[in-house]
């Protein structure tokens, strides 16, 4: 292969994974949506009601309110770009991703604090007290998640010898280098998923479907947003939630993954990708009916078992090394 | 012996069985209901009598497997049922004051971890038993069981604290010697028992005479 044909590759598979989580994101809300929907007996919206939504507000005409400065109107670009970016750097349906040379499972930390540093500010920005509530709630969340979400992260790097995630995914796909215990990747994945519904704003820490005053905390910081920015932040998140169950799917459970780029593999690799997410997907919404919203204050007890179950799971490494 | 079963993979799966009972541990400290403490605490103990079993498989000690039986007949179902009975009697169904919140008790028990670890980290390598890694995580829980019935104010959680702890030193005696003899296991499953049907008592007494289950009101004199 010439290396001008190596390029094109490179850009053939980014976009494709572009396009893949730009168009299977809002299905995976209508699909958690629709989830919660038959669980308390409601027949619910389709599950590509998302679609239409979305479709709705980009033709609508934002109302920016005169008091805000640039942050308002730059951050869902912002966000967007920053999940997006996020995105690009989890493998999805194949397992060496043409990006990963640009970041690591650290940097994917990072773009996703980028992308809530800047939700927090626009929540400040228009001046409103729930804006500021909801700020100031999320700041809370995202202090306790980093960490946790850290943790958990290097106890997955320290079983696999490399912090990259095309690496990790692709090694443990091949089951190449895989020597330790179970148990490092148990704690983990548990911490990792309990993260994965907080920094998502899914049920025990925020609940999605409200707009109650006192206890919304990712809605109020989008209360002011309307039309075209509202859509790109409404899609952020349903990016940043996909973004999430790839990365719990594949780092955990890979098998199934295109660990080659021919085309029979990468359509395996897609379909067994939409299943796992899928079926994910079906989890976080039996969840959110098994469990009631938890009072802000009792959120850093769930959180604070995130952050020991990871840093256990970094323990284990070491004391169980057999 | 199955041919799947290498001792590798024994040895894993005995590490993973011992990784849930110090998991549910942290379970029952993040726990503040009082009911679910107790069904986490059977849960942990159904681990234990699960991983007592697969050492006595693997090893083809018979004696362990009257331990493992044991454990699930007097802490899954018995003592459980017993502290479940307590709790009914009780005007409390959850702990809210604890001497230690729910956080910085995790973090302290994290630490505890550690150190169990670092104290254990000389001696293991000297071991041979598949059991061997298991003492770190024997001697963690014992320590984490200390620690709560110190953080907590309610007799009925610093009765499970007591049996985890217990749970704690089965694993280590499983782990460093495959097990005790098995009349030694029968007088301290006797002695668990008795103890958790006193403590039963006690608990009852506390309630009809201060109205409360806290330990604290016992440091106050009284005609």
């Amino acid at each position: 292969m010439t290396k001008e044909q190596a390029i094109l590759q490179a850009i053939v598979l980014t976009l494709a994974q572009a396009f893949v989580l730009l168009t299977v994101s809002p299905a995976i809300v209508g699909l958690v949506r629709k989830v919660k929907a038959r669980f308390q007996c409601r027949r619910g919206a389709s599950v590509f009601q998302p679609y239409a939504d979305l479709a709705k507000l980009f033709r609508k005409q934002p109302v920016v309110s005169t008091t805000t400065s640039w942050i308002f109107t730059a951050t869902p670009y912002i966000l967007f770009a920053s999940t997006l970016t996020a995105g690009l750097l989890v493998p999805a349906f194949a397992s060496q991703m043409p990006l990963n040379f640009a970041g690591n499972i650290i940097a994917l930390v990072y773009l996703f604090a980028l992308g809530t540093f800047f939700l927090i500010l626009a929540g400040l920005d228009a001046g409103s007290p729930f804006g500021g509530m909801g700020s100031s709630r999320e700041a809370i969340v995202a202090s306790l998640t980093e960490p946790a979400m850290i943790m958990s992260i290097f106890a997955i790097a320290l079983t696999t010898g490399s912090t990259n995630l095309s690496t990790i995914v692709h090694k443990t796909a091949l089951l190449e280098g895989i020597v330790t215990d179970p148990s490092p990747h148990l704690m983990a994945l548990a911490a990792l998923f309990i993260v994965a519904l907080a920094e998502t704003g899914r049920v025990p820490v925020d609940n999605p479907a409200t707009h109650l005053e006192l206890t919304m905390i990712h809605e109020a910081m989008l209360l002011e947003y309307s039309g075209r920015y509202l859509a790109l932040l409404e899609w952020a998140s349903g990016m940043k939630l996909l973004v999430f169950l790839s990365l719990i799917a594949n780092v955990f459970a890979p098998w199934g993954i295109a660990t080659t780029l021919t085309p029979m593999a990468l359509s395996i690799g897609l379909a067994v990708y939409l299943v796992k997410v899928a079926s994910l997907a079906v989890v976080i919404g039996t969840m959110e009916c098994m469990f009631a919203k938890l009072r802000l204050f009792r959120v850093t007890d769930l959180l604070g078992v995130a952050f020991i179950l990871a840093l256990l799971g970094l323990l284990f490494f070491y004391i169980l090394r057999g | 012996m199955v041919s799947w079963l290498t001792p590798h993979i024994g040895t894993q799966l005995v590490d993973l069985g011992s990784a849930l009972l110090l998991l549910t541990c942290f379970a029952i400290i993040a726990q503040r209901r009082l009911s679910a403490c107790v069904d986490l605490f059977a849960l942990q103990s159904l681990f234990l009598a699960m991983t007592a079993a697969l050492v006595a498989f693997l090893t083809g000690t018979p004696h362990i497997y009257y331990a493992a039986a044991l454990t699930v007949l007097v802490k899954v179902i018995v003592i459980p049922r017993v502290l479940k009975r307590v709790i009914e009697r009780l005007n409390v169904t959850r702990e809210l004051v604890m001497n230690i919140n729910v956080p910085a008790s995790l973090l302290i028990c994290g630490a505890l971890v550690m150190i169990a670890f670092f104290i254990t980290q000389p001696i293991i390598p000297f071991g041979h038993l598949l059991t061997r890694d298991s003492l770190a995580i024997a001697l963690a829980i014992v320590l984490i069981g200390f620690f709560t019935m110190i953080a907590r104010q309610k007799a009925v959680t610093q009765m499970i604290a007591f049996l985890v702890m217990e749970n704690g030193l089965f694993l280590g005696a499983t782990a460093a010697t495959y097990g005790m003899p098995l009349i030694v296991e029968l007088g301290v499953f006797f002695d668990v028992l008795v103890a958790a049907l006193i403590a039963g008592i006690y608990t009852n007494r506390l309630q009809d005479a201060f109205d409360s289950v806290d330990t604290n009101r016992l440091s106050e004199l009284k005609e």
